[in-house]
């Protein structure tokens, strides 16, 4: 029998046991960061997340131990008690650029490429299926980014907008892909690490998207979300060469 | 005129059906506004205190109508204290479980998880028209976060307008409900909402979450669903 191609092999990878903690650990905290948990919530009881998360109650203990050491979460005793978010994540600006040094320009590229298929394919539905109602909601959400003070309410503004046009076009699957998609790169994308990003641009070209979305130019809307996403990953992509070879510049230097 | 008597007879099934709906939707405001009444006692504005039966109420309600995956009241911020926002809203379980959970969402202004009900269309339109509404289909992302329509009614404490009580259904619940009448015309055929967004149709022609293109196919036809206030129609064609 030929060796499994790379796709099958993606399917039937073990689960590795002891990174499991740890993602739990990276999934909570990219919550947080994101503004989909907000300090002062409480966390789901402990039997329920390890049955929600798919893990032992060992491993869930060790993820909430490893949240509670670095302060971002607090377990409270007695009858309303449970575990409570209690700060925001560190700035993440270190895990930025260990993300930015352990990903490559190919997974980077990759990256655009599925979301690329999958906001043009959103976007020209939102065309079809969007009604007043949504576009103003849109704008809203547009607009909301130019205001947002920090690098992770920006993050949080640009990935709400996104998700929301998903939304607009009526796809739960499209709009849970987007939702994963937001959380694995709009952090990189607003945290200011070489080349801070430019969020009057990026509302301009949100605007400019609602705006094909409203008079039903599913054409024009594919080839701004097209263009917006590019920029996108070319950001990433500059910050990728800034962040991991500077080093090697200046060795040649 | 075969095609017509059926549809006629499928219009009338599906009106009856989304009528039957709004009775127990009334019937649930009603009970909302006597109760939160009663519970003030006489205060003008609605606080914690003044929710007191509410779960007992969706309970009520959800036990007694199976199509509906939750129920419950969302108070306008003019009744509540302090212009704040409240939500009593209870639906079954994600993933199929039994049981019965009290909706969370985050109800802080400027957060970027701002469930901002009032101005969403279930309560909105309510609120503006003083009638009975119908929503969607729609993803309630941040509130349920399923693919969804909500009807609602709603309700005034000691005269004025105080917010909407009414019950969400699951879009792939609805299904079975309303397909046999679509299935009982010969050709394309679908029931639509007041922004002419297919609710269900019958085959691919018309699938649920679009808009209606006018026109399109030409034979398009259209006939009013006899209920008030939702602007519900059956768009059909050969």
């Amino acid at each position: 029998m030929a060796s499994p191609s790379s796709f099958q092999s993606q399917i039937y990878r073990s689960l590795p046991e002891i990174e499991r903690a740890e993602a739990i650990v990276d999934r909570i905290s990219t919550a947080i960061s994101l503004g989909l948990l907000k300090v002062g919530e409480r966390l789901p009881a402990e039997a329920a997340l390890s049955e929600m998360f798919g893990v032992g109650g060992a491993t869930l203990r060790e993820a909430l131990t490893e949240l509670r050491d670095r302060g971002i979460v607090e377990t409270r005793r007695g009858r309303s008690g449970g575990s409570f978010v209690v700060k925001q994540p560190q700035t993440q600006a270190d895990a930025m650029r260990s993300w930015f040094l352990s990903t490559s320009i190919s997974e980077i590229r990759d990256i655009g490429d599925e979301h690329a298929a999958i906001a043009a394919a959103t976007i020209r539905l939102a065309c079809e299926r969007a009604e007043a109602h949504d576009f103003e909601r849109l704008q809203e959400l547009a607009r909301s980014l130019v205001l947002a003070h920090s690098p992770e309410h920006r993050a949080s503004a640009d990935s709400r907008f996104h998700v929301e046009l998903a939304v607009a076009a009526q796809s739960p699957r499209l709009a849970n892909a987007e939702i994963r998609l937001q959380q694995e790169t709009v952090q990189q994308l607003w945290t200011p690490l070489a080349v801070a990003f430019d969020p009057e641009t990026a509302t301009a070209e949100h605007l400019e998207l609602v705006r094909a979305v409203a008079q039903d130019q599913p054409e024009k809307a594919q080839e701004l979300v097209l263009g917006h996403i590019r920029r996108n990953i070319f950001h990433l992509i500059d910050t990728k060469l800034t962040v991991g070879y500077a080093l090697s510049n200046q060795d040649a230097q | 005129m075969k095609l017509d008597n059926e549809v006629v007879h499928a219009a009338h099934a599906l009106a009856l059906w989304t009528s039957d709906v709004l009775a127990e939707i009334n019937h649930l405001a009603g009970h909302v506004a006597e109760l939160v009444e009663k519970n003030l006692a006489g205060r003008p504005k609605v606080d914690e205190s003044s929710l007191l039966g509410l779960e007992a109420l969706s309970r009520e309600f959800l036990a007694k109508n199976s199509f509906a995956v939750g129920a419950g009241t969302f108070f306008a911020a003019q009744s509540v204290e302090a212009e704040g926002h409240i939500f009593e809203w209870w639906s079954h379980g994600k993933s199929g479980s039994s049981s019965i959970e009290k909706l969370d969402a985050d109800l802080t202004p400027g957060s970027h998880r701002y469930y901002d009900y009032e101005k969403l269309p279930f309560f909105s339109t309510a609120a503006s028209t003083g009638e009975q509404t119908l929503w969607g289909p729609y993803i309630d992302y941040l509130g349920f976060d399923e693919y969804i329509i909500t009807l609602t009614a709603p309700f005034s404490i000691h005269g004025t307008f105080a917010g909407v009580a009414g019950c969400d259904i699951l879009v792939k619940d609805l299904e079975p409900l309303i397909m046999p009448h679509l299935r009982a015309i010969p050709g394309n055929a679908a029931m639509v909402n007041a922004s002419n967004r297919v609710i269900m149709g019958n085959s691919g022609t018309y699938l649920v979450g679009e808009r209606i293109k006018p026109g399109y196919p030409e034979d398009q036809q259209r006939i009013d669903l006899d209920v008030p206030h939702l602007g519900l129609s059956l768009v059909y064609s050969a």
